[in-house]
């Protein structure tokens, strides 16, 4: 029964080890291009403590040339889950349907069921592998700019978040699976690849909003009321604001930042010392620390997993379904 | 052991209903184990429909179906049951001898040698893809495939409808001689009567989404001396359907 699935899989499996290498080989040379640079402008100090910490035309120029090089590479690698959902996972069982060799298949002395969970496997296996193996390749030129890269924005960037760490794999579950049943559900390719791309990207977008509230935040307090200190490790801040004498959140802090005429000779205003005598004792965050980053990525690749279960049950029901 | 006390079909007030209509109602029926079956009617009197709720394709709406003893499901079609549909379908960018190997993985029953020996007999060139393939030759290779899993009831819709006159007979040949060395029970629709002449022993029509006669071809028409063939039986029972 592999044998059977693979042999009715290997164009498509052909057309994406062939997109792979092509994209690996285009992301290694890039990667050379990168490595060379950062030797050339002697930044690997910089590549380690971010562009603060080495003003410099070489810093800059290294940046011009590859900043947004990398973002886009970060963007390849979030569109691959759409790839797979829309051109492996929609046509898995349409395709079957719309040539009407589900009735061949079905007639055969192999159960409904083990010819799903066969082609679901054998043709879904490669896919996530391809993605797995295109995410590390791209994070490996990432590593190389660095803090002069798109990663200096943090851990929970939305690009960087969402090509890393277990998310690619958990998007690409969620995308061939859904193409998946709704090819089994709705029996046209056409409309079951349209499906699979407009439902992914709602389903994405949404759930990017939401994933924030997973994890329940910390607050970090400080003493700093200008709030110019940089909090360790770029964690993903939810909320901030000022604590009164009591620690309690002041609602409304901004009649008590009035500091108008406050200025000494000079006309400089102490902020610190106003905020204080306002009522502004201590200025807080909610913050998902970047030690938590891992965490989330787990909780929200939960929730798209979930959803591919369902989706999996879905299509069990659809292909024994008897019309 | 059991099986044997089964007969291939048994039906039971068996209807169908689809969101346009009955297709098929209140049909019981037995089809005897080796009777070589005539499956007749006219267009939409509802053949495809009693076939695909043998093979399980079809759920009834109404009364009950067995097949050689077991309920017919979604999960799988039963493993001494072969179909071959009006369309045919078969892998187009499968090769003939790829096809062949897809049935060998997909039936646990299945006769690799005598499947070759029918693709050789048809002479279809087993290096061929199955979507370059004729008419005639894909109705061989679909043939192939359905007796190379050895079933016992082989259930054929419309198989000779988009062959010419000379593949039709080779292909009515080849398949009555395979099944009556092996005593396999055959189920065959067709809307040319004659062909099936001397084919069939025995005759299910359909009219109007109702079985109107079923039973042995020799004792039919000794009961109704009328008529002196197969064919003037059915039509003129199909010609009364259409006058009523």
């Amino acid at each position: 029964m592999t044998w059977v699935v693979w042999r009715q899989q290997r164009p498509v499996f052909i057309t994406l080890v062939a997109g792979l290498v092509v994209s690996v080989a285009a992301v290694l040379l890039w990667r050379a291009a990168t490595v060379a640079d950062v030797q050339a402008g002697n930044l690997a100090d910089c590549v380690l403590r971010g562009l603060d910490a080495c003003r410099g035309k070489a810093a800059d120029e290294f940046q011009d040339a590859w900043f947004d090089k990398l973002h886009i590479a970060q963007g390849t690698v979030l569109a691959a889950p759409a790839v797979i959902g829309v051109f492996v996972g929609a046509p898995l069982f349409a395709r079957e349907f719309e040539q009407g060799t589900h009735t061949l298949a079905f007639t055969q002395s192999v159960s409904r069921t083990r010819w799903m969970v066969t082609k679901f496997l054998v043709a879904g296996l490669p896919a996530l592998a391809v993605v797995l193996v295109y995410q590390l390749v791209v994070h490996s030129w990432l590593d190389v700019a660095g803090e002069l890269g798109p990663l200096a924005t943090g851990k929970f960037y939305f690009t960087t978040f969402e090509s890393q760490g277990v998310s690619p794999i958990a998007y690409t579950l969620f995308a061939y699976t859904l193409g998946m049943v709704a090819g089994a559900v709705f029996k046209r390719t056409l409309v079951a690849m349209t499906l699979t791309l407009a439902v992914f990207i709602a389903a994405r977008v949404l759930i990017s909003g939401l994933r924030e509230s997973m994890i329940t935040p910390t607050r970090v307090v400080t003493d700093d009321l200008d709030g110019r200190t940089v909090l360790d490790g770029r964690p993903l801040v939810l909320e901030s604001g000022y604590l009164d004498a009591a620690g309690a959140v002041v609602a409304d802090p901004t009649p008590k930042m009035n500091c108008v005429g406050r200025g000494d000779a000079q006309g400089i205003v102490d902020w610190e010392t106003c905020y204080r005598e306002n009522g502004l004792a201590q200025r807080y965050s909610d913050v998902i620390p970047a030690d938590q980053a891992t965490a989330l990525h787990l909780l929200e690749g939960a929730v798209f997993a979930g959803f591919a279960v369902l989706f999996v049950l879905g299509s069990v029901w659809a292909v024994r379904r008897q019309v | 052991m059991s099986q044997r006390e089964h007969p291939p079909v048994l039906a039971e007030s068996l209807g169908k209903k689809y969101s346009r209509g009955w297709a098929l109602r209140d049909c019981s029926l037995e089809i005897p184990a080796g009777r070589i079956v005539a499956l007749v009617g006219p267009n939409g009197a509802g053949k495809s429909t009693l076939m695909g709720m043998i093979t399980g394709l079809l759920r009834p709406t109404t009364g009950r179906i067995s097949v050689f003893g077991d309920v017919p499901s979604g999960r799988g079609m039963h493993r001494s049951v072969a179909f071959l549909t009006q369309a045919k379908p078969l892998y187009p960018q499968f090769t003939v001898t790829e096809t062949l190997k897809y049935g060998r993985n997909s039936n646990p029953g299945w006769d690799q040698a005598y499947a070759e020996e029918l693709v050789e007999k048809a002479q279809v060139p087993f290096a061929a893809k199955v979507g370059t393939l004729s008419g005639g030759q894909r109705t061989r290779v679909a043939l192939a495939l359905a007796l190379g899993k050895r079933p016992r009831l082989l259930m054929l819709d419309e198989p000779l409808a988009d062959l010419d006159p000379l593949a039709r007979e080779s292909v009515l040949r080849t398949l009555v001689e395979e099944c009556r060395a092996q005593g396999i029970t055959v189920l065959l629709s067709s809307h040319v009567l004659a062909e099936l002449e001397d084919v069939c022993n025995h005759l299910v029509l359909l009219a109007d989404h109702r079985l109107r006669l079923a039973g042995d071809v020799g004792a039919l028409l000794r009961a109704q001396p009328e008529h002196r063939t197969l064919s003037q039986l059915a039509l003129a029972h199909m010609r009364t359907e259409v006058a009523a």
